[in-house]
């Protein structure tokens, strides 16, 4: 009789440890210390001595770029986005995808540039960059979904990732043979230098350009997505593919019209981000790629809007974050850990909100 | 060539010519033009100029399956389609070449770099356009029969003649290692290498050819015996114990084969088996996808420099860390090993609801954010920043001195690899290594069965990141010195590559994926630049067609391979409307659907 009084009473005492909701302790604890790193920092900066401190027009610059670089991520996520909508999975060459539009529109800027085309016609050239970027983005999305993914529908989970990681560095280092590894100039339309005003806002005109571009291109989309057959098609692919190819919908096709989406868009991206930051090179897609689909992500991935909404605020905490927070602690060149900000938002809406913020939170999905 | 449609024929012929444009253009003709293979003739870049046709006759000839039936072609249709190919390939690449040529190579160089008048002189042998274009084409007519012919001999013609090629590709290609080895061994390498070009003479290539070809039939021929002595090895222990003390004694007299520079190589192989055996244990055998392997890898070596009294590098010279001890490296790597276990587990926790894709872009990130911060100037004072660390312990140990001496590096390194080889084959036979397995193949079900998947998570990473660390610590050693840079997020793919191509879950796949795509590269420096695009060619082209692996671990082949069965269980139900359902069926089962169903 003893032996069993004692094992119920480890039995009641396991349970009262097991009972306690591990997970939730440990994740309050956890975003309470993150709340109170981020408001002490940010307490410390704003109220750092004026000499140290950043004025109000390098703020508003801040959240100027943070705006414009969130639009190329949320352009780069659509592509993620779309894909995995529907295939649920992680194309992680996106971010070549985008590489190789740049690299496209690069050969014809430099071409431009030297016959002096691109500063006297800067409209027509633009649009041509962005029309080359596009088409070489969506052949090299379709050729990758053709070749590499295609055959692996139907196998575990993990092998398309990993297939997609491979195809990643095969085709950054295809690049690199190509084209070659230095960085090269991209040159920027004289029209694009210089600065605009805006409703007494002080704007880069390349940054005006970037809004306005991924604006357009985001209507576009949601236009194309809600108004068309194929967009139809492709909404009924992802809420269930079995009854969609029941109901007629050739699959196949919708996925591949899914890739080629993506790499016009991450074509668009791609003469952005290189007018932006005026170079291209052949490892440049890996960062932003990465970026956007924290942004993806950050916004519910699946989500049209959230990639456009998480887009705007990863480039925001990108740009405010570092600045924001770590100049408060001191920490000397605050930006060079720009990236560990965006890793950190990933890990942590992963585990608070893997859903993403326009997502479902259900962690079951995941 | 009626059983195979003309069409095919010029989609693959063209396939082939795209793969050769290709190769042209990333650059790979021009690097291996002068890599001699066997004599003066055969050249790498030759043998590379020939491959895309025979690839594409090897495709082309596959067996056909109809009505639940394969169809081999015979050897004579074999033949003539894979010419056929090849001459598709071949006209196909010369029009290229020509218009090339034409449009002018100054022209295409300023965009695809590596065309130029060399990569057109090599091509057409120096004759120019457009004569040294049928040598391109009679080329590829060779590559083509050479397709045909693998797929469609007779099998005691085939295996044998594959053999005997294999052999002598592989000789060819370790023409830097085996003539050093003979010599030490003290036998003359002049009639099989020949000392003009360093690759093989054709003497030496015949004979390889016919020794390996001889082995191939005899080994055929004698599958009774052979029979008898794999069942025998299975069932006594002593054979096995007797196979791995052999394995073992070859492992350990190999740097004194090979000399000090070879050894240097066979030193980096071994960190990246350690990254491998530690990574397996965590994607292998758990199903725990990790891309940010590097950090224990970083975590090992810095950790490592700590406790073994490095110094900081600073503009200013040498600056004592704020953190660190005057260990003997033998102490400090075992607590650097318990960290790394313990940061497995902090970097487990917070992932252990996460699956799959999202398990892995995670770990990608925390093994970033690692690596942002090592190389950052805010990790200055603690671990050298932009700057890094120098003056790692030497670790002397009974007058071995690993640091300056490769082959006693070696040494160390096979310590470190055969203990680690040791824990992980013991884990994977034991209820662990049962549970992990249980755990991969369905979470739910494990769950269910009582097997508790957060402790088995958790100890998996644990377990990984401590033999993770094991390399980092080695790296750290080898060098004397460390930089963030290297630290990247390549490491973590390396390792997966290694442990992918070797098949996953698998120790000897492990051992050879390193050997394979560290060794390689390490010994023929022409591969040094193209090794990245080798990796992800390779990881893709693993993942497509041979999903186990070059070794695979018996268990995991059998389920894939059950998987297999059941697709064309799926292909023969549908065999007779199957080319009429293709386009709509596939998306029955995209990846993914079988986990939302849950």
């Amino acid at each position: 009789m003893a032996t069993t009084t004692d094992e119920r009473l480890r039995g009641a005492q396991l349970g009262v440890l097991e009972r306690l909701p591990w997970r939730k302790i440990i994740l309050i604890v956890l975003s309470v210390v993150i709340l109170t790193i981020v408001v002490v920092g940010a307490y410390k900066t704003l109220t750092l001595p004026a000499d140290k401190a950043y004025g109000a027009n390098a703020w508003k610059n801040f959240i100027v770029l943070g705006f414009a670089q969130g639009a190329i991520y949320a352009l780069i996520a659509l592509g993620y986005t779309l894909v995995y909508g529907i295939l649920r999975m992680i194309n992680f060459a996106h971010g070549e995808v985008f590489m190789m539009g740049a690299f496209a529109a690069f050969f014809f800027a430099d071409a431009y540039e030297a016959s002096g085309f691109l500063d006297r016609q800067p409209v027509v050239s633009i649009g041509i960059l962005l029309l080359v970027a596009m088409l070489t983005s969506m052949l090299v999305a379709v050729l990758l979904e053709r070749i590499a993914y295609r055959p692996l529908r139907n196998a575990p989970r993990l092998v398309p990732l990993i297939t997609a990681i491979g195809a990643s560095l095969f085709l950054a280092n295809t690049a690199r043979g190509f084209f070659g590894s230095q960085t090269r100039g991209f040159g920027v339309p004289e029209a694009l230098e210089g600065t605009w005003t805006i409703f007494g806002l002080t704007l880069d005109r390349v940054q005006v350009l970037v809004l306005v571009t991924v604006i357009v291109a985001m209507v576009a989309l949601g236009l194309f997505v809600a108004r068309t057959t194929t967009g139809k098609a492709m909404r009924a692919v992802a809420a269930d593919n079995e009854i969609a190819s029941l109901m007629g919908i050739n699959v196949d096709r919708v996925i591949v019209t899914t890739f080629a989406i993506g790499g016009l868009l991450a074509g668009v991206a791609a003469v952005l981000f290189a007018l932006t930051f005026e170079s291209v090179n052949y490892f440049m897609g890996f960062r932003p790629g990465i970026a956007a689909f924290t942004a993806a992500v950050l916004g519910g991935i699946g989500s049209i809007y959230g990639a456009a909404l998480g887009g705007v605020m990863l480039g925001l905490l990108q740009s405010l974050g570092p600045a924001l927070i770590l100049t408060g602690y001191g920490v000397p060149s605050p930006f060079q850990l720009k990236d560990a900000f965006t890793f950190l938002v990933l890990v942590l809406v992963l585990i608070f909100r893997p859903g993403g913020l326009l997502g479902s939170g259900d962690a079951e999905k995941v | 060539m009626g059983e195979v449609g003309t069409r095919r024929i010029l989609f693959a012929g063209l396939f082939g010519a795209a793969g050769a444009v290709y190769l042209a253009l990333v650059g790979l003709y021009t690097r291996f033009a002068d890599l001699e293979l066997v004599g003066e003739q055969v050249t790498l870049g030759r043998l590379l100029l020939a491959a895309p046709a025979l690839v594409a006759a090897y495709a082309v000839t596959k067996p056909r399956v109809a009505g639940g039936e394969r169809h081999m072609l015979g050897l004579a249709p074999g033949l003539a389609v894979g010419a056929a190919t090849g001459v598709v390939t071949g006209v196909a690449f010369s029009a290229a070449v020509w218009f090339a040529d034409w449009f002018g190579v100054d022209r295409i160089r300023e965009v695809f770099i590596q065309v130029s008048t060399v990569l057109i002189d090599f091509l057409t042998l120096d004759k120019g356009v457009p004569a040294g274009l049928l040598y391109l084409i009679v080329l590829s007519v060779a590559g083509g029969l050479v397709g045909g012919f693998a797929r469609t001999a007779p099998v005691e013609v085939r295996r044998p003649a594959t053999v005997g090629l294999v052999a002598v590709f592989s000789l060819a290609m370790l023409q830097r290692i085996i003539p050093i080895m003979l010599i030490q061994l003290g036998i003359t390498a002049d009639w099989l290498y020949s000392p003009a070009t360093g690759g093989l003479s054709w003497f030496g290539a015949a004979i390889v050819f016919a020794v390996a070809a001889a082995a191939s039939v005899l080994w055929s021929r004698a599958h009774e015996p052979r029979e008898r002595i794999r069942k025998t090895v299975q069932e006594a222990p002593a054979a096995k114990l007797g196979l791995l003390v052999v394995l073992l004694a070859v492992a350990s007299i190999l740097p004194l084969l090979l000399g000090s520079v070879i050894s240097e190589v066979l030193g980096q192989v071994m960190i990246y088996v350690l990254l491998g055996i530690g990574l397996n244990i965590v994607v292998g055998y758990a199903g725990l996808l990790d891309l940010g392997y590097v950090a224990f890898f970083a975590f090992g070596a810095y950790t490592t420099a700590l406790l073994t009294g490095a110094f900081l590098n600073t503009t200013t010279g040498a600056v004592e860390p704020v953190l660190g001890a005057d260990l003997n490296f033998y102490v400090a790597v075992w607590i650097v090993a318990l960290l790394a276990a313990g940061v497995g587990l902090l970097i487990g926790a917070p992932v252990l609801r996460l699956r799959g894709d999202y398990l892995a872009i995670v770990t990608l990130g925390l093994g970033e954010i690692v690596s942002v911060i090592t190389a950052s100037k805010w990790a200055q004072p603690l671990v050298g920043g932009p700057q890094g660390m120098r003056g790692v312990s030497k670790a002397e140990i009974f007058g071995l001195n690993p640091q300056d001496n490769a082959q006693h590096f070696y040494y160390l390194a096979l310590a470190f690899v055969i203990l680690a080889l040791f824990i992980s084959w013991r884990l994977s036979t034991s209820r662990i290594g049962r549970a992990w397995t249980a755990m991969r193949e369905d979470e739910q079900v494990a769950d269910a069965m009582g097997v508790s998947t957060i402790k088995f998570k958790l100890l998996a990473f644990a377990m990984g990141g401590a033999i993770g660390s094991l390399g980092g610590a080695l790296f750290a050693v080898s060098l004397g010195s460390l930089t963030p840079t290297s630290f990247e997020v390549l490491v973590s793919i390396t390792a997966l590559a290694v442990v992918v191509l070797g098949g996953l879950g698998s120790l000897p796949g492990v051992v050879v994926g390193a050997m394979v795509l560290i060794g390689l590269p390490g010994l023929l420096r022409e591969f040094e630049e193209y090794r990245l695009l080798i990796y992800g060619g390779a990881l893709v082209a693993i993942m497509v067609l041979r999903p186990q692996g070059l070794i695979p671990n018996v268990r995991r082949s059998r389920e894939l391979k059950e998987e297999e069965v059941e697709q064309d269980a799926w292909a023969k139900t549908l065999s007779g409307e199957r080319e009429a359902v293709v386009g709509v069926v596939p998306g029955a089962g995209l990846g993914g659907d079988r986990e939302d169903l849950e």
